[in-house]
């Protein structure tokens, strides 16, 4: 059996073409980007056409067209729906006004759930997780309040145009080098990430498809 | 073709394939009893002391929203974890908030399916549309259209939302993973567990909440996986498929190869840099 489900004729052929297109990719190592653009556009090209029928298939179908045409009385919600859908889909030829409405509807609706989630879901919890010492001990608690002091030098390095005095502004250098010390520790897992990914591809180029590992 | 173009094009894929040659053949001598291993196993005996709380015939619902360029560093941990849970006698339902952990959900279910796993065992919940708004409709109504069979039966009798469930195996990667379960699934159904497992770049985002207990349980390094994969003997069968399976030590060392040359040219690159400013700054 190889990389993909199946055997015989198919399987072969689809392991083939993705130690081509692997290939491809792998190509920019060595400075080629022709056809790493190529593998590129294929891969846009795939997921656009791969997205328009999940959308039409499991979303518009069943959720929108098939309801209203059954019972378009009964589902009275739909109708505004279908309306947005439509204006969607023909925003180019509408005027600005139009458009703007569901764009405002999907945006606001978008940072209203994960405005509020991150609050209720992540700050506070984590406020609370950083404050109680519970049964953890007086590390622990000082690991917390350490998080804190963190967080709120950081959230001070975003103040952009506000007068600060010698306080604020020293408390703002300090958070700007915490948040690259950050960024740069987030780019450590980056890395050790994509080196996974590479070894996953170079597994697949041996053993799957040169038989030799 | 000039020197200097001759040196761009020609020199590294021959460097490549002669690093590529050399590792071929000296790997089998230098480290023959390469692999992937973990000693500290507490990661894994975090999610299986979870899976062991779960009730007989338990219902778990898989959030399958891992993304395509990341889900190969993870699939062997996921696919350990689902052999695991239908081990255990435990239904899956795959559930997927974004486009790209659809097309991998549809995936892994035509792997289960292949593999002989039982029909009833296995429900697709589809892909379902609106991101956050998306997964807070979940909470209440997660079953598509049409859906049929005793899962689904089951799925309704307890009200046709997430709270059905008794614990939630969210598979991260995409925009829409562990974090957003927590935020917008966790707030509202507090008492459904959740474990997760995600790539090495979201476990700075994802830890915080094992410790504040938000998640029961985190897989999110290879190293972690690796002792999962060893604890269930997910790797151990002979006949393993082959995205089942562990990296080949031979895949390793070219990769860290590959990575120490690329670190060592930009390195290279940043001291030379370095010289010349040094040299326009004393000119």
């Amino acid at each position: 059996m190889g990389w993909f489900a199946g055997s015989g004729a198919p399987a072969v052929a689809a392991t083939w073409v993705a130690a081509a297109v692997t290939l491809t990719v792998l190509a920019y190592l060595a400075g080629e980007r022709r056809l790493f653009r190529m593998a590129q556009h294929l891969l846009a090209g795939l997921a656009t056409g791969y997205l328009v029928v999940l959308v039409v298939r499991e979303v518009l179908l069943p959720r929108l067209v098939e309801p209203l045409a059954a019972q378009p009385a009964a589902n009275l919600l739909l109708w505004p729906a279908a309306a947005l859908v439509i204006v969607m889909a023909a925003a180019r030829w509408l005027p600005r006004r139009v458009v703007a409405i569901p764009v405002a509807v999907l945006v606001a609706g978008t940072a209203a759930f994960a405005l509020g989630g991150a609050v209720a879901g992540t700050v506070l919890p984590q406020m609370a997780g950083a404050l109680v010492a519970g049964d953890g001990g007086v590390l622990d608690l000082a690991i917390g309040a350490a998080a804190l002091v963190v967080t709120a030098l950081v959230v001070l390095a975003f103040l952009h145009g506000v007068p600060r005095g010698r306080l604020l502004g020293g408390a703002n250098g300090v958070g700007r080098w915490l948040l690259v010390a950050g960024v740069g520790g987030f780019v450590g897992f980056l890395v050790v990430s994509r080196l996974a990914l590479l070894v996953d591809r170079l597994t697949f180029l041996l053993s799957d498809w040169l038989g030799i590992a | 073709m000039t020197e200097a173009g001759f040196r761009r094009r020609i020199v590294p894929p021959v460097l490549l394939l002669a690093v590529l040659a050399a590792a071929i053949l000296l790997q089998p001598v230098v480290a023959p009893d390469l692999g992937l291993g973990n000693p500290d196993r507490s990661r894994a005996d975090q999610l299986r002391a979870t899976l062991d709380r779960l009730p007989d015939r338990a219902l778990v619902v898989v959030g399958m929203d891992a993304d395509l360029g990341t889900y190969p560093e993870i699939r062997v941990t996921a696919r350990a974890a689902f052999e695991d849970l239908l081990g255990r006698g435990a239904r899956l339902a795959f559930v997927s908030f974004s486009t790209e952990g659809r097309a991998v959900s549809a995936a892994e279910q035509a792997r289960l399916r292949d593999a002989g796993t039982p029909a009833g065992a296995v429900l697709d919940l589809g892909y379902v549309a609106g991101a956050e708004a998306g997964l807070v409709r979940a909470v209440t109504d997660v079953l598509p259209v049409g859906a049929s069979g005793p899962q689904a039966d089951a799925i309704e009798e307890a009200g046709g939302g997430l709270a059905a469930f008794s614990m939630a195996l969210v598979v991260s990667g995409a925009d829409l993973g562990a974090r957003s379960w927590v935020e917008q699934v966790g707030t509202r159904l507090p008492d459904l567990p959740m474990v997760a497992i995600a790539p090495t770049f979201m476990l700075p985002e994802l830890q915080p909440y094992l410790r504040t207990g938000q998640l029961s349980a985190l897989l999110a390094s290879v190293r972690d996986g690796a002792a999962y994969a060893e604890a269930t003997g997910a790797t151990d069968t002979a006949d393993v498929a082959a995205g089942d399976r562990p990296p080949s030590a031979l895949a390793m060392v070219i990769g860290m190869l590959i990575a120490a040359g690329t670190l060592g040219r930009l390195v290279a690159r940043g001291v030379v840099d370095l010289a010349r400013a040094a040299r326009g700054a004393r000119t």
